[in-house]
């Protein structure tokens, strides 16, 4: 059959569309069909199967500070998504308290994903809560004053203006926070 | 069958790929003059992006009181401006070279080719300015801004319909399998491109992002991959003046790619938040693509039979068969990441981008440079205008790849076995990793000094042979 696609331009375009499109749309099309939880936000209401709480729609200055994290890049850093590995929830976590990984419906507001490929600076995927807004600011201004050895860029232009430092701040407060993982509710506003 | 496919052999040699001496005068081939000129003159531009991302990492505080010089905005400068301004329109220019030859007949509309070239360059230089501006979709090989992304749309459309008109009239009957790679590149492009910059628009979360990686995978192994092929498929028969040692063993390449890589998408996300049935299609898709490639390399290595002394002086075969050489390593380490225990030690860290660099740099530019060096001195009717320069381009880009690539190896598995073990404070993992992007960004001088000794090289030749036509022409103002 393909033996001839090398003389027929047609038979080729035909075969070539066809071999691929069984494997584009049985990974593209068909899961997100098959797998509900891909566009179902998380909601537990009962401890025995894991961390409670609701996944809620951004606000509006949440949005904002989410498209600044978009426009500056912070994604080509920084990871959210704690994997399902052991080391992982332990990087994720804080005060001696394992994160739960990452599910799928804790990202169903998400758009653009903000999933990320490369860990330069640590995963945030559980970073809300974590730091206080004094911290962020003097954190924009000059990582290396807070975290010695860090290659992080400063962003004086976000810490001084107040009206884009408030939005991202806001923003990366929410991180992970779909699941009420702190037993001591002890999150940093 | 082994008869056909003797025969086979014999005809490619004699016709497109042998030398057909009257044939060549009856192409113009401005359209791939534009394209290869102005790609490479991009190379040298997005190279000192490039440099300075590099230079970012030894020191952070470079640059950084200025909003669009930062990190963030540099980075899909440098990302699109090397696949978009250099790789990309640079296979484009060779295509347009290589199709009408293959197909014994003119391209179809050298109008429309330099109509597509000049829009090619508007896309360009809106990058370079949106870029940098901030005005990023937030998904990675994507980040144009839609109406970049609509004029991509069109400056393919008007390449795909040349190059298919140009194969629609072709003489010989026999399609070469550098034409086989190159329609496929464009029919497979025309669903790709739209699935990562247009598709993704109306999902969103962890289904946006399968979409997202289905593009970014294949932005690699759809367009990348078989048009890259497509010219390493002429040029090294051509430079090595030896015919393909098998038609045969090339379909079997071309067919098994076309099925097996559009399936991979979901191993950018091994262990993360993706179903895990999902991943491990994947993951046994991953795996099968050593057939096409070692098919493909299998098939460039027996062509190579007897032959290999000529890559002592022969320039553009060093660059096709060290590109061929990366081409095995990196789909080597393709599969091996996607396995679910190699993939919790390299995923996310340093080694990632010594592999795509492999890939992209290592062996798609390589096959690009080689191109542009064996075709620039015939479409300007000249010679090269130094060999010993060219020389030198190879072996700036030879030692700097591979500082590059074996640094951050080394530096991304060490810190990948750091990750493992949380007891480990993350920004002790960041200081460890100092050292290796100090030798990061020396090795990426190298390759700047490989890509500025190409740039003039390719420029001098140029201008030389205009110098030559002046000389042999008569003398009117006299």
């Amino acid at each position: 059959m393909l033996g001839n696609t090398d003389k027929s331009a047609i038979g080729f375009v035909i075969a070539a569309l066809v071999f691929f499109f069984i494997g584009g749309l049985l990974t593209t099309v068909v899961p997100p069909l098959v797998d509900k939880s891909w566009s179902k936000p998380f909601e537990n209401e009962d401890p025995s199967k894991g961390p409670t709480g609701k996944l809620r729609q951004y606000t509006e200055l949440e949005l904002k500070g989410r498209a600044i994290y978009v426009k500056e890049g912070c994604w080509y850093c920084h990871t959210q998504q704690t994997r399902t590995l052991l080391a992982d929830t332990k990087r994720s976590g804080w005060k001696g308290v394992d994160s739960p990984i990452s599910t799928p419906d804790e990202f169903v507001y998400d758009s653009p994903h903000m999933f990320g490929t490369k860990r330069t600076g640590p995963d945030l995927s559980r970073v809300g809560g974590k730091y206080d807004r004094q911290w962020h600011r003097t954190h924009f201004r000059n990582p290396r004053d807070l975290t010695p050895g860090s290659v992080m860029p400063p962003f004086p232009w976000i810490a001084n203006d107040d009206e884009q430092f408030n939005a991202l701040v806001a923003y990366i407060q929410t991180l992970g926070r779909a699941k009420n993982w702190r037993p001591d509710n002890d999150y940093e506003k | 069958m082994p008869e056909q496919g003797q025969r086979q052999v014999q005809v490619t040699r004699a016709t497109p790929i042998g030398a057909v001496p009257l044939a060549d005068s009856i192409h113009e081939d401005t359209t791939a003059k534009w394209f290869l000129l102005s790609s490479v003159t991009y190379f040298f531009i997005v190279g000192i992006i490039a440099l300075t991302i590099a230079a970012k990492f030894v020191w952070p505080q470079l640059l950084g009181s200025v909003a669009y010089l930062t990190y963030g905005r540099l980075r899909p400068l440098h990302v699109n401006g090397m696949l978009f301004g250099w790789l990309l329109p640079a296979d484009l220019g060779l295509a347009y070279y290589v199709v009408p030859r293959l197909c014994g007949v003119k391209l179809w509309s050298e109008k429309l080719g330099i109509a597509t070239a000049v829009l090619w360059n508007v896309i360009v230089l809106g990058a370079v300015y949106a870029l940098p501006a901030g005005y990023n979709k937030g998904w990675e090989y994507a980040e144009l801004p839609l109406p970049l992304v609509a004029l991509v749309v069109v400056a393919w459309v008007m390449f795909g319909i040349n190059i298919f008109a140009t194969v629609a009239t072709r003489k010989y009957e026999q399609m070469y399998v550098s034409l086989w790679y190159t329609l496929a590149t464009i029919l497979w492009t025309t669903f790709v491109y739209p699935t990562g910059n247009v598709a993704v628009l109306f999902t969103t979360g962890t289904n946006q992002a399968n979409l997202n990686w289905m593009y970014v995978h294949n932005a690699v192994g759809l367009i990348f991959t078989p048009i890259g092929l497509a010219m390493a498929y002429y040029f090294i028969p051509k430079a090595s003046n030896t015919p393909l040692y098998s038609h045969k063993l090339s379909m079997i390449g071309f067919w098994s790619l076309a099925f097996v890589y559009v399936w991979t998408g979901a191993h950018h996300m091994i262990h993360g938040p993706i179903s895990q049935w999902l991943q491990t299609i994947a993951i046994a898709f991953s795996v099968m693509l050593l057939i096409p490639v070692w098919t493909v390399v299998y098939n460039f290595f027996a062509t190579m039979k007897g032959q290999w002394h000529q890559l002592r002086d022969n320039i553009p075969l060093k660059f096709l068969m060290s590109g061929v050489v990366f081409y095995l390593l990196t789909c080597f380490q393709g599969p091996m990441h996607s396995l679910r225990s190699v993939n919790a030690i390299v995923s996310k860290t340093d080694w990632i981008p010594g592999h795509a660099h492999m890939a992209l740099l290592g062996c798609f530019s390589f096959f690009a440079i080689s191109g542009t060096y064996y075709v620039v001195p015939r479409m300007f009717k000249t010679k090269l205008h130094s060999d010993a320069l060219a020389n030198w381009t190879f072996w700036f880009f030879m030692i700097g790849g591979l500082g590059f690539f074996v640094t951050l190896w080394l530096g991304g598995f060490w810190q990948g076995w750091q990750w493992n073990n949380p007891s480990i404070p993350f920004i002790d993992t960041v200081k460890a990793l100092k050292p290796v992007w100090t030798v990061r960004f020396f090795s990426g001088v190298l390759m700047f000094l490989g890509i500025a000794t190409f740039l003039f090289n390719i420029l001098a030749t140029v201008v030389n042979s205009g110098q030559q036509t002046a000389r042999t022409a008569p003398a009117v103002t006299a």
